[in-house]
């Protein structure tokens, strides 16, 4: 280091005061265009528009949403609408409406009666939207981590929570009415005859080895639970096939103590019929059914494809992973094709595709938001849950 | 940086480093013009007196060219150094390291200014006879006596905006033989300022904000016949603080909490004999952790043992010798392992200097180190430095490196998802520099400046993704590469006239950081920038004083950081403005000071991360009050 000490007082010198001056001058100039070359707008995330924006003349109706959950606690969930007959994707479509953001960690979507319910896991809110513009209706809070919904009828549904309940939701009025108390993680449901079979994973604060799965059968009529069924360990999803047998998805939990199943449940009997085992160092995730019922859907790494009827599990997928990383995957509940998402590396945008159901090809690719998880194909039901 | 500062005046009132009249002038220079082909800069007491409420974060955010990505006031705060990642960069405490051996990194709002004399910052390859893994470089918080101090104490007292105040005292004692320094200090505030939030539309107040902090530390100096130095330091530091909601999470029963305790002592002894000295320490470091929220409760807790030998053999010819050795022992008790885990570090290296000329000196290192039994990447580094005038200051320094960072032990271990098989990551540097510095005759000014440029290859990066049979799995595996480069510079005068003091300092600093490797196809971040990492700094201050007045206006200007490795979402670039101002009196040995201190002086409404707001303009008051003696020799 060098450490000058100068002995000399020093008086003005007009050089250097000119020098001052102008150097002053330089620094000042410097700072003053810096400070205007700044925006002061608010600081905030900011994409630059790449797709043109939906503009008026777009409804929310003629195409289906990508739910982007985004990155946990960084608040960049994000709802991306892809127009069935242009194929567009349009990005941010919520902020975009709403002129703010939609929050942190979008679980899932589902529409009824024109009004689409976006379920926001992390910002505990379910944020109602009308499908024309997307504009927000209501924001329904008082959740405890909310996950999934499914409606009842056009004044009913429930939706499911990582913690403490089950709530009950009056679409008319958008508000909690009840709640059901299950001190647990509930999940997927799936609606037979006058009961509603939601998975039950546990609860969210232990290790997943040491949770005590099951599937709660609700009375809809009553608002409580009637009955359960013991699963294998993290049941994450649950379908209903043709001949109203109840199939659930148990990802075995991610610790890798207990083997991953797929068990296929009896409604009426309230028996696990079959069980279909993974290797113990799987974690299947994601399950769908075809809109005829009789095949169903799941993900491990690739997607794999299965008859009802089958004695045993597919050994090979029909879309393998190579060229991805999936993360969401649905089967579209009118045409049957295979929608699924790559969520890259979870730190950039990711990608949608959807695949052709017999031969596994992919007919079609879009860019998604950050983490897309899952589908929404508009108001579409399952008419075997029907009364 | 911008450590040109003038005019402290008498030798009584030198130490304290505030605002006196002057009547002598003292200049001293940042860039140093001799670092044998190595940068490194200095902040000193200079700037640190007027900020002994601040932490780390804040000074290297106003003052360095290191970017700081902070979470808000005394929350997470952590450093990007030349585009690498915070567990590049390295922070010791009088030169052992202090970061967590578990995360690999250490948070620098933990680390406040009232608890160190001086900062110390080794760019890239400079840390390297220090200690491997500093890809970016190492930030030294120092504390060394003054042997001619007879009394020093300042006391000080800060009320701030939001339920702020700091406390800090700073005594030192001692004669020519013994020095004891006792630093103290303490801080509690509720943070809640207000802010817009975008997400409900409405003005809010931050909710869960509230700290208290406070730390003792003991430094004990000896000195036996100008041939022994012993030194025995203590530092004790608690901390426990809320953590803020993201603001689109609303829940007005958000829990989130963490405590941290650490306890840090060292004991040195140096022996000085002619063209030999030969130094040995030992540090003990108790560091511990409790976190808490909604489904988290965890306790984690790491010893670290660090030992260092080293001998410096000046005038072997046109050679100087710098041998040195390293033996560290880590062990973690966490929540998060499965039982207790250890890592063994023992690190050989020898530094050769050689003064070919009095132009022209080279420098050769090269470091070894075992970890855990296995024998680490060979660390070679050259240097050199040409100063091509005798009448003129000017040095052009360049060097060559190659480096590795051995993985955190929660990379290694972290439960069940932890990777044994994890390989250290390799940098290779290459860096240039030209530094000058001038002082005109009647020495009323002093100017300096600094140009440095530089290239790292970041190879087998750690980086925690989906393992390849389970999206839901996530495990850290090499499998990044980075290429950061950029140029930094700096230009800081002083000036002498009219009885005052004016300094002006400008730091700029481009960043160009790129993902180089893609796993999966359908990925486009190959050529983007790194997340959080601006590709333009710059600061620039100016300081005025005069018959004891003092004005100081601080400028900070942040470039955009994209918030996604594909670089389609982004924060635009902000510049923010600190204000300080006050008087000193001083009186024979006494000093007292007031100073007001407004930050974010436009009050511009801004996120540093998405969605963690941050406050807008707010003030701050500090009285200081100090007592002096030297030596009277």
């Amino acid at each position: 280091m060098i450490y000058f000490v100068i002995q000399k007082s020093v008086g003005i010198n007009t050089n250097v005061s000119r020098f001052t001056f102008q150097f002053s001058t330089l620094v000042i100039g410097v700072l003053i265009f810096v400070i205007t070359s700044c925006s002061k707008d608010p600081i905030r995330p900011t994409t630059d528009p790449v797709d043109p924006p939906p503009g008026d003349s777009v409804t929310y109706s003629e195409g289906f949403f990508i739910v982007n959950e985004g990155n946990f606690n960084w608040g960049n969930a994000s709802v991306t609408y892809v127009d069935y007959s242009t194929g567009t994707a349009h990005q941010h479509i919520f902020q975009q409406a709403n002129n703010r953001p939609l929050g942190d960690v979008a679980q899932s979507m589902k529409v009824m009666n024109n009004r689409g319910y976006i379920i926001v896991n992390a910002s505990n809110r379910i944020e109602v939207v009308d499908l024309i513009n997307f504009k927000l209706i209501k924001s329904i809070e008082g959740f405890n981590s909310p996950r999934y919904i499914e409606f009842i009828d056009s004044t009913k549904a429930y939706v499911t929570n990582l913690y403490k309940d089950i709530s009950v939701i009056d679409l008319t009025t958008l508000t909690i009415t009840k709640t059901i108390q299950i001190p647990e993680w509930t999940e997927g449901m799936v609606r037979y005859n006058k009961f509603m079979f939601i998975t039950c994973i546990g609860s969210f604060t232990q290790p997943s080895s040491k949770r005590k799965a099951k599937l709660l059968i609700l009375d809809t009529k009553e608002d409580y639970i009637v009955d359960s069924i013991q699963t294998a360990t993290e049941p994450v999803a649950i379908v209903i096939d043709k001949k109203l047998k109840l199939w659930v998805l148990c990802s075995g939990g991610w610790d890798g103590f207990s083997a991953p199943m797929l068990i296929r449940v009896n409604p009426d009997l309230k028996q696990v019929e079959k069980a279909f085992s993974f290797p113990s160092n799987e974690t299947p995730s994601r399950l769908s059914i075809n809109p005829t019922g009789d095949t169903i859907y799941y993900m491990q790494n690739g997607i794999f494809q299965m008859p009802v009827t089958a004695p045993s599990l597919p050994t090979q997928p029909l879309i393998s992973s190579d060229d991805h990383l999936f993360y969401g995957m649905a089967v579209h509940p009118i045409d049957g094709t295979i929608y699924a998402s790559d969520a890259i590396d979870y730190v950039q945008d990711g990608m949608a595709f959807q695949f052709s159901s017999s031969t596994g090809t992919q007919i079609r690719a879009w860019k998604t938001g950050r983490i897309p998880g899952s589908f929404c194909f508009g108001e579409t039901r399952n008419p075997k849950t029907i009364e | 940086m911008l450590l040109v500062m003038g005019a402290y005046a008498t030798a009584s009132g030198q130490q304290l480093s505030d605002t006196l009249r002057l009547k002598e002038v003292e200049v001293k220079a940042s860039f140093p013009v001799n670092n044998m082909g190595f940068k490194r800069v200095r902040l000193d007491s200079t700037i640190l007196i007027p900020r002994l409420d601040a932490n780390l974060g804040t000074i290297l955010a106003q003052y360095s060219t290191i970017f700081i990505k902070s979470y808000g006031n005394n929350n997470l705060a952590t450093p990007s150094f030349r585009g690498t990642t915070a567990h590049h960069t390295i922070v010791e405490w009088n030169g052992i390291t202090i970061n967590s051996p578990m995360l690999g990194q250490i948070d620098l709002s933990q680390l406040p200014v009232a608890q160190f004399q001086g900062v110390e910052i080794l760019y890239g390859a400079s840390g390297l006879s220090r200690t491997s893994g500093a890809f970016g470089g190492i930030i030294n918080l120092k504390t060394t006596p003054d042997w001619n101090n007879r009394l020093h104490v300042i006391l000080s007292q800060t009320i701030a905006s939001f339920h702020n105040y700091t406390t800090t005292l700073n005594a030192e004692v001692g004669n020519g033989n013994l020095q004891s320094h006792t630093r103290f200090n303490f801080g509690t505030g509720n943070n809640d300022f207000p802010f817009y939030n975008d997400y409900t539309g409405q003005t809010e107040k931050l909710i869960n904000g509230a700290y208290t902090q406070y730390g003792f530390s003991e430094d004990i100096f000896a000195k036996i016949k100008n041939q022994h130095l012993i030194s025995g330091r203590i530092w004790y530091n608690y901390s426990t603080r809320e953590i803020p909601p993201l603001n689109t999470n609303v829940n007005p029963d958000h829990i989130e909490n963490q405590t941290d305790k650490s306890l840090r002592s060292l004991v040195e002894y140096k022996y000085i004999h002619r063209n030999l000295s030969v130094t040995v320490s030992s540090a003990l470091i108790n560091d511990y952790l409790h976190y808490i929220n909604d489904s988290i409760n965890a306790k984690h807790q790491y010893y670290s043992f660090t030992n260092r030998i080293r001998v410096n053999l000046t005038r072997i010819g046109k050679l100087t010798i710098q041998p040195g050795l390293d033996l560290i022992h880590d062990w973690v008790n966490s929540d998060a392992y499965s039982n207790q885990k250890q890592r063994n570090v023992l690190g050989g290296f020898v530094e050769l200097i050689y003064s070919a000329s009095p132009a022209v000196t080279l420098s050769v290192l090269a470091r070894a180190e075992v970890v855990d039994g296995l024998l680490m990447p060979f660390i070679p580094a050259i240097g050199v430095e040409f100063k091509p005038f005798r009448k003129i200051n000017l040095s052009l320094s360049a060097n060559l490196s190659r480096n590795y960072r051995y993985p955190s032990l929660n990379d290694l271990y972290w439960e069940t998802w932890g990777n044994p098989e994890l390989l250290p990551e390799i940098s290779y540097g290459a860096e240039g520099g030209i530094t000058w510095n001038w002082l005109n005759r009647s020495r009323s000014l002093f100017l300096e400046t600094e140009l440095t440029g530089y290239y790292m290859l970041l190879q087998d990066m750690i980086v925690w993704s989906p393992s390849s049979t389970s999206s839901a799995i996530w495990i850290p595996e090499n499998v990044s590469e980075v290429t950061a480069r950029g140029v930094e510079t700096g230009i800081n005068s002083a000036i002498v006239f009219w009885k005052s003091n004016l300094d002006l300092n400008i730091t700029y600093n481009y960043c160009k950081s790129t993902y180089q490797k893609e796993i999966n196809p359908n990925g486009s971040s190959v050529g983007k920038q790194l997340i959080y990492t601006p590709i333009h700094t710059m600061n620039a201050s100016m300081r005025f004083e005069r018959n004891g007045y003092f004005f100081s206006y601080l400028f900070n200007y942040i470039g955009r950081r994209y918030l996604g490795k594909d670089n389609t979402e982004y924060m635009p670039g902000y510049n923010l403005s600190n204000l300080f101002f006050g008087k000193s009196i001083q009186l024979k040995d006494f000093m007292l000071s007031l100073q007001l201190e407004i930050n974010n002086l436009f009050d511009l409404d801004y996120q540093s991360i998405a969605y963690r707001p941050m406050p807008g303009r707010n003030f701050a008051i500090t009285i200081r009050g100090g007592f002096s003696r030297k030596s009277s020799h």
